[in-house]
């Protein structure tokens, strides 16, 4: 049985290997050609190579030698902030910028826990005020303010 | 004197109202977005760059130039009042400064800080007007295999002074480079790894990628582990000034750090970070009483400070003069500069003279403005950080979305931008540093290009980078810069050289 002394390291090969090995699977059309003639794929190719390469040496190192465990992932913030980013960017065309904003900073406050939730709504009333005012108003960005505009 | 003419150009161009408006607002974003705990100059730089999109190019640029600086000073202000460094170039701060700061001399170390990185600035200036021609000369005579070796340079010399593990490293490098190739090969015409999705086809916005990597990363750490006990220093203004004693202490560490941080801006790698440390490194050898160093000493806070704002300046050099970025933190203002439709290089200075010195003149100013508003402003940036974290880190996320949205009304690039904060944070977890990833980013087509021009030139023989005589000492340069890696005596001073906290 071997021991993974590292498993950040461990990770990290994996994860070179994976996008090494995926440079080449999603690359596997593109024609090499030669020196005297580079292909589209010939610089691909040679830089996933060496990213696999430098995979298989992190990954090799973890079993070798001690490094620092993985710290524990917290799924909230990360969950909470990327549905906060998708409401906004699905949200901004059809409802306006007012509505996005709202949501995008309600979604966000809840990425934590023990929220208020009136002086969140508060606060997505204020922010969103300010970022008409100063975007739309005074920047002058092409974005539409409210529903249907 | 050709350099004054230069010089003048520079700052009419700057001078005008709206340069100097735009130079203002950008310094007091650039130090508003810097004060913030854990926000160094690459998050800030991103958070803000969409704002200047709108501008003329120049404004633009000096706009971003702004930022920069500002955001820096801000991380210094941070590290001395509430020893929590912004970002790498302000941790050796934050050893003295802050030690300072709790005996009753906040006020002195910030104006220390704050004088020296003016002197500093202003010998940068100096320093690109007088190097940024002969260099840029010189930039003329390159060619493909020439460009190819400096980038292979500049990227192996980010990996020796990245922080952390260098076989991680080189990994975000090629990564980096990886991802750069996305989108339509120049030479064919041919997609490649756009998986039929036509937001790629031009390639991987920039902008959603640095977001995504460094401001919604950074958000997320700060909610994962909360940053500690905010209580800043508290500090009268009637206090600023230094006593005689610390004033002769302090300024032959500026004049050091001035220097040092000069030169090693203009290396491909150097930059602030490498600045700061290697300043901290001397000052700490040099001095007649080392003991004093970790307990407040005042050119624990010049040499530093003064360091690595002379090499912020100066690392402009490598990208005005050659297009080449030397550190990622030049890799964004490359990417602002294509965005506003400048190719970055020597043909800047001789084309387009008023962006050129125009930018330089605007740093001096820029430097400027950081004293004479800082100091009086102080009171302001230390309530900011009294802001709590739940309300400041919506808006930051908001900020992102704003910025992605007003370059593109795709909500494609807000998934491209969701897709590169989930990547940044699984790097976190396995310990890779991002940042060089950004350079072999912005590198990779110019590389690929060069590469394949130079291999036709010589029909696929790849000794044509040894026949060169420029492509063969930046080759040998490289081929040394690698053997230092893998030699265990340098390793260990690099490890040490890091580990100054």
């Amino acid at each position: 049985m071997v021991k993974v002394r590292s498993p950040q390291d461990l990770g990290a090969g994996l994860l070179f290997l994976l996008i090494g090995v995926s440079g080449f699977v999603f690359g596997r059309d593109l024609t090499f050609g030669s020196a005297r003639d580079m292909g589209p794929g010939y610089f691909p190719y040679l830089i996933s190579g060496l990213i696999v390469i430098i995979g298989l040496i992190t990954a090799a190192r973890a079993l070798a030698i001690d490094g620092p465990p993985i710290e524990r992932v917290h799924f909230r913030p990360v969950i909470m902030l990327m549905l906060a980013l998708a409401a906004f960017g699905f949200l901004i065309a059809p409802a306006g910028a007012v509505i996005a904003s709202m949501s995008l900073v309600i979604l966000a406050a809840y990425a934590r826990r023990n929220v208020n939730p009136i002086e969140t709504i508060i606060f997505a009333i204020g922010v969103s005020a300010f970022v008409v005012t100063i975007f739309v108003y005074a920047l002058g960005q092409p974005m539409p303010v409210w529903w249907g505009d | 004197m050709e350099i004054i003419d230069h010089l003048a150009t520079g700052f009419m161009a700057a001078a005008s109202l709206q340069n100097l408006f735009f130079c203002l607002i950008g310094v007091v974003l650039g130090t508003l977005i810097g004060v913030l705990p854990g926000i160094g100059p690459i998050p800030a730089l991103a958070i803000l760059l969409p704002i200047t999109f709108g501008l003329n190019p120049l404004s633009s640029l000096i706009m971003l130039a702004g930022i920069y600086y500002g955001a820096q000073y801000g991380g210094s202000t941070t590290s001395i009042l509430v020893n929590m460094p912004g970002e790498a170039s302000s941790v050796v701060t934050c050893i003295d400064g802050h030690q300072m700061a709790r005996r009753g001399r906040a006020g002195s170390a910030l104006a220390i800080a704050a004088l020296g990185s003016f002197f500093a600035g202003c010998v940068g200036t100096v320093f690109i007007a007088a190097f940024g021609p002969p260099l840029s000369a010189i930039a003329q005579q390159f060619n493909s295999p020439d460009y190819f070796a400096l980038m292979l340079l500049g990227l192996v010399m980010a990996v020796v002074l990245a922080h952390g593990s260098v076989l991680k490293a080189v990994a975000m490098v090629l990564i980096g480079l990886l991802l750069g190739l996305v989108g339509t090969d120049v030479n064919t015409g041919l997609t490649r790894y756009t998986f039929g999705i036509s937001g790629l086809w031009e390639g991987i916005d920039f902008l959603p990628l640095v977001l995504g990597l460094f401001g919604i990363v950074e958000v997320i750490r700060n909610l994962e582990n909360p940053p500690g006990e905010r209580q800043a220093i508290s500090t009268r203004l009637r206090d600023l000034w230094p006593t005689k004693q610390e004033f002769r202490e302090a300024w032959p560490a500026v004049l050091r750090g001035t220097g040092l941080g000069s030169i090693l801006g203009i290396l491909p790698g150097g930059g602030a970070v490498l600045a700061s440390f290697a300043s901290y490194t001397l000052e700490k050898k040099i001095s007649r009483n080392p003991r004093k160093f970790g307990h407040g000493a005042v050119e624990g806070v010049a040499g530093p400070e003064s360091a690595n704002n002379s090499a912020a300046q100066t690392s402009f050099i490598p990208l005005l003069t050659l297009g080449i970025p030397s550190n990622p933190i030049m890799a964004i203002m490359m990417g602002a500069m294509i965005i506003q439709g400048i190719q970055p290089g020597a043909a800047v200075m001789t084309a387009r003279p008023e962006l050129f010195w125009g930018m330089v003149a605007s740093m001096w100013i820029g430097n400027l403005m950081l004293v004479v508003i800082n100091l009086p402003l102080l009171g302001i940036w230390v309530k900011l950080l009294s802001v709590p974290y739940r309300l400041l880190y919506p808006a930051i996320l908001l900020f992102c979305a704003i910025g992605v949205y007003s370059t593109s009304t795709e909500p494609f690039m807000m998934v491209l931008m969701i897709v590169f904060s989930i990547f940044g944070y699984i790097l976190l977890k396995f310990g890779c540093e991002p940042a060089p990833l950004v350079l072999g980013f912005i590198l990779g087509p110019l590389m690929e290009e060069n590469l394949r021009r130079s291999l036709v030139m010589s029909r696929g023989d790849p000794t044509i980078f040894l026949e060169r005589p420029i492509s063969a000492g930046l080759l040998i340069a490289t081929l040394l810069m690698i053997g230092m890696i893998i030699f265990p005596q340098f390793r260990k001073t690099r490890e040490v050289a890091f580990q100054e906290e």
